[in-house]
């Protein structure tokens, strides 16, 4: 089965976030970038499906060049091959600009099945995963924790408020990974030197017969804030049944809790 | 138990501060770019913090433990190792012939850093493997090498390193373990060992040991020491495990630190059927073994390193959540409580921490570069890098433990009473640290290598050709505005050790003086090489620091302006505070240097005088 999954680099949680001065833009230029964590989940699936299969599994990804460092992760992982979408015409790609992008590399490659993470951390739209699979004309499933192989077809689970849905999908389609579908395997020092000699294939807007003019964002940016400082926290002194009966106070009148 | 490293310093070290780029170009390493090996350096990282640190904890409360003969360590060891094994990061610098991956020393510095720091007792099944391993690629036969070394690089087999027993641990010279040489040409041993590392376990089906024993018709004392390889199971033609080899772990240790480590006494050939190998030739043993003991006594060292900023990282992270006290500057009971981190105390507690840190840091690295450069030179050039890795081999391994213990004693001090309780992690840190100054030779020991066979090694050039390097940087920084006190001080120190070493040969007493002040020297050498090193690495953040500063526009004489530039970069934060712990150290630390000179210059023989 060739299985192909697209990863994301994003940067990692712990970044301290600043907006730019423009306050369109977060200023990540001290940011640690890595693969996004989700991503590591369908890259490990991917892994998994070719070594009960055979087959080839190729990552790919829409970004700068400097996301090469995901895809070589990922190759050191164990993936076959990289892809990487890269175009000055991508540099403001919203999700359903990344998900015509990749539905168009996708049609140049062969797959019989497409894993995303469940979503990317940072921008947290939870779309790209979903627009592919309806650009490709595909089944797709998202939140999915727990995957098996019936004949040619895929039992998924899925995780939904207090309980799991399982869920049949024909091949090919896109499945969204979750937490919980496996545990991602790390990269091995073999796996590191091995994947500095894959090739990462280059595809620009041109090379994938998308017109730039077409990618430019659906909808505009106003402004970016963070969320104001934590006030500090207050400890109640006094007596415990009238700490109590301020606490409940405060929690009505200024936290508004209850 | 959550492992905090500081990967910005350890890369600063190999990136930004060693000629890394000397190492790539020659032929040995050629494979190896800058990029790759910072993905090696951040994929060691992870598995440290992932498996290997989540059993640190279980590794300490619950600990290895011993019932029914049976040797069984903490829950997670056997998920961490496995990762490890997987990993490759058994035996990272290796030869790739034998499954290593050949990666230079200087970065198996850092990797191993991780390692220790996230789970010092995981760690040492790790490296005893692997110099277990080393000893028998260098010295066995073509057809031993073939059974065990790859199996060990790769983590499949264990390995441990026999010397001790209980007569004969400083002093291996009184080892009674007995090998009798057999008409197959393999031997049978008989005797007893104590406190051997990793001599099992149930993380591998087969374990290796390195023993050392005596050949009936040898001399007494260490010449009459011979090395040989003694499988746990004995191993078939085609690799596979045959007969138990009668090596029996009868007890293992209860101790104050690294609970996670069985220590075990093992019985070899209690049936008489216990078969060895000999490494090299018979009576060479010891000599053998110090070769392959350079690398353990380093690594050690870096397990100083590895812990003690592990606990600095720790203690930090505390101190800027923990709220007690006023301000300095307003004392109002009224206004609210401060984090500790803004006491000018805890303040100087912890960027001692940290710049003893980048000291052992420092050396440990530079060390290792040092070992690579003697892999990729030949001849003289070849030479004079052995003899700083021979000479800075005692420093690192006794330097490192021993200040590496006392920052962790720091570290939790910073934490008040909590650091006490098993609440949080700085207790064990300290615990765990301890052994270092212990194992693989005293550091009273490494103090009388380094005084009786290092500062005699090549005709003492190599001393003398690191003091002069140390009293050039001196001379080089002393007009910087920002470094030349701190140069000055670093003067001070290489005048000092340098009176010290050209006048005690002179006196008439110079055996006793050298012997009673062994450890002092080891320390004035351990301070003022590292206070070179730092005040290098200073030189070069602060040039790092001045460019960031242009690029964003700082006017760094504007106080204010850089205030806000180092709180709103953690990059220009960070070679701010590199600068910052070198001239700390420099005022002191360096210092300690001049003061442990008095007693040496002054003759002082007050212990000899002593009756105890
Ligand atoms: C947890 C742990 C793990 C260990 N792992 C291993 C292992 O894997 N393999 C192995 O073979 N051994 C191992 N050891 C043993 C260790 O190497 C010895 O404990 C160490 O070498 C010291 O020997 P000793 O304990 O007999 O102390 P002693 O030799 O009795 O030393 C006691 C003190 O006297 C000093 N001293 C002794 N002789 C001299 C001298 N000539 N001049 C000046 N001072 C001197 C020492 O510095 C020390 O302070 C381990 C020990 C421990 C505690
Ligand atoms: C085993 C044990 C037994 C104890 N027994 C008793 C007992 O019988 N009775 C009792 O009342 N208490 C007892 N204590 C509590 C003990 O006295 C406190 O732990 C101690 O005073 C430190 O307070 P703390 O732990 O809150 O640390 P913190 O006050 O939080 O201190 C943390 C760190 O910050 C530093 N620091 C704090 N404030 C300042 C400041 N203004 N300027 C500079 N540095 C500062 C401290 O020096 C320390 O390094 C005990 C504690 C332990 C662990």
């Amino acid at each position: 089965m060739n299985v192909l999954v697209c990863v994301k680099h994003v940067p990692d949680t712990e970044t301290r976030v600043k907006v730019a001065a423009d306050g369109l833009h977060l200023d990540l230029g001290e940011a640690n970038w890595v693969v996004n964590p989700y991503d590591e989940y369908a890259v490990e699936q991917g892994l998994q499906l070719k070594e009960k299969l055979g087959g080839e599994v190729t990552v790919i990804t829409v970004g700068g060049d400097d996301a090469t460092k995901s895809l070589r992760q990922a190759l050191a992982m164990g993936a076959d091959k990289a892809v990487l979408c890269s175009d000055p015409a991508f540099e403001d790609a919203d999700p359903w600009s990344t998900a015509r992008i990749l539905a168009a590399a996708a049609a140049k490659l062969p797959c019989d099945l497409i894993l995303s993470g469940k979503h990317g951390v940072g921008g947290d739209n939870q779309q790209v995963g979903s627009l592919l699979g309806q650009l490709m004309g595909i089944p797709v499933v998202t939140v999915v924790t727990g995957m098996d192989l019936e004949g040619t077809s895929l039992m998924l689970k899925r995780e939904i408020e207090g309980g799991t849905e399982v869920v049949k999908a024909s091949l090919p389609c896109v499945i969204s990974c979750q937490k919980g579908l496996n545990e991602p395997r790390y990269p091995s020092l073999k796996g590191i030197m091995a994947a500095k000699k894959k090739e990462i294939t280059a595809w620009k807007a041109a090379d994938l017969g998308l017109d730039p003019a077409t990618l430019a964002p659906s909808f505009q940016l106003k402004k970016m804030e963070l969320p104001p400082p934590r006030p500090a926290g207050k400890i109640l002194s006094g007596e415990i049944p009238d700490q109590v009966k301020e606490l409940v106070k405060l929690l009505h009148d200024e936290a508004k809790a209850i | 138990m959550k492992y905090l490293d500081d990967a910005r310093d350890v890369k600063f070290n190999l990136f930004e501060w060693l000629d890394l780029d000397t190492l790539l170009k020659a032929e040995r390493y050629k494979e190896f770019d800058r990029e790759t090996l910072n993905s090696v350096l951040d994929e060691a990282l992870k598995v440290a913090r992932g498996s290997v640190a989540a059993c640190n904890e279980s590794g300490d409360r619950i600990g290895a433990t011993f019932d029914a003969g049976k040797v069984t360590l903490a829950p997670g060891f056997d998920k961490a190792y496995q990762d490890l094994a997987a990993g490759g990061w058994i035996a990272p610098t290796a030869n790739p012939d034998f499954g290593g991956m050949g990666l230079p020393e200087s970065v198996g510095t850092g990797i191993s850093e991780f390692i220790m720091g996230a789970n010092t007792s995981m760690s040492l099944t790790v490296l005893l493997s692997r110099g277990a391993a080393h000893l028998i690629e260098s010295f066995a036969t073509d057809e031993l090498k073939a059974i065990y070394c790859e199996k060990m690089y790769t983590g499949q087999w264990g390995g441990s390193m026999c010397l001790t027993e209980p007569s004969a641990g400083s002093d291996l010279g009184d080892i009674k373990t007995k090998a009798v040489k057999q008409e197959d040409g393999s031997y049978l041993l008989v005797g007893e060992k104590i406190f051997i590392t990793s001599g099992d376990q149930d993380l591998t089906p087969n374990i290796v040991h390195a023993v050392l024993a005596r050949t009936p018709d040898a001399p007494t004392g260490a010449k009459g020491l011979s090395l040989f390889v003694v499988p746990k199971f004995r191993v078939n033609a085609d690799g596979s495990l045959g007969a138990f080899n009668d090596v029996v772990c009868s007890n293992i240790e209860h101790k104050l630190g690294i609970h996670g480590s069985p220590t075990c006494s093992l019985v070899f050939g209690s049936n008489g059927a216990c078969q060895g190998f000999l490494l090299g030739k018979e009576r060479a043993g010891l000599l053998l073994m110090f070769q392959m003991m350079n690398a353990a006594r380093y690594e050690v060292g870096v397990q100083g390193l590895g812990i003690a900023s592990a606990a600095h990282q720790a203690a930090l992270a505390y101190a800027k959540e923990r709220l007690q006290g006023r301000s300095m500057t307003n004392r109002e009971p009224q206004t609210g409580q401060v984090p500790i981190i803004e006491h000018p105390d805890v303040r100087r507690s912890l960027l001692m921490q940290s710049a003893y840190c980048q000291a052992m840091r420092a050396l440990a690295s530079y060390t290792g570069w040092c070992m690579d450069m003697a892999h990729i030179t030949e001849g003289e050039e070849h030479d004079r890098w052995q003899g700083l890795v021979e000479l800075f081999t005692p420093i690192c391994k006794a330097w490192c433990s021993g200040w590496g213990f006392r920052v962790t004693e720091w570290a939790l001090q910073t934490y008040g009473g909590y650091g006490y309780t098993c609440e949080y992690p700085a207790e064990q840190y300290l615990r765990d640290a301890q052994i270092a100054c212990i194992y693989e030779g005293t550091n009273g020991i490494q103090a009388l290598d380094l005084v009786g066979r290092k500062f005699r090694l090549q005709e003492g050039k190599p001393v003398k050709h690191l003091l002069g390097l140390a009293g050039k940087t001196a001379q080089d920084l002393a007009a910087d505005p920002v470094l030349g006190p701190s140069a000055m001080q670093l003067g001070s120190a290489v005048k000092a050790l340098g009176a010290v070493l050209t006048e005690i040969p002179a006196k008439d007493n110079a055996m006793l003086l050298t012997l009673l002040n062994a450890v002092p020297l080891l320390d004035m050498m351990g301070h003022t090489v590292s206070g070179y090193l730092l005040l290098q690495q200073a030189a070069v953040a602060k040039t790092k620091l001045a460019a960031l500063l242009k690029d964003k526009g700082v006017d760094a004489s504007d106080k204010a302006a850089l205030r806000a530039a180092l709180k709103d970069s953690a990059e220009a934060a960070f070679y701010n505070n590199k600068v910052q712990a070198a001239v700390l150290f420099a005022h002191r630390g360096l210092p300690l240097v001049g003061a442990q000179a008095v007693a040496l210059r002054a003759g002082e023989v007050a212990p000899m005088e002593t009756v105890f």
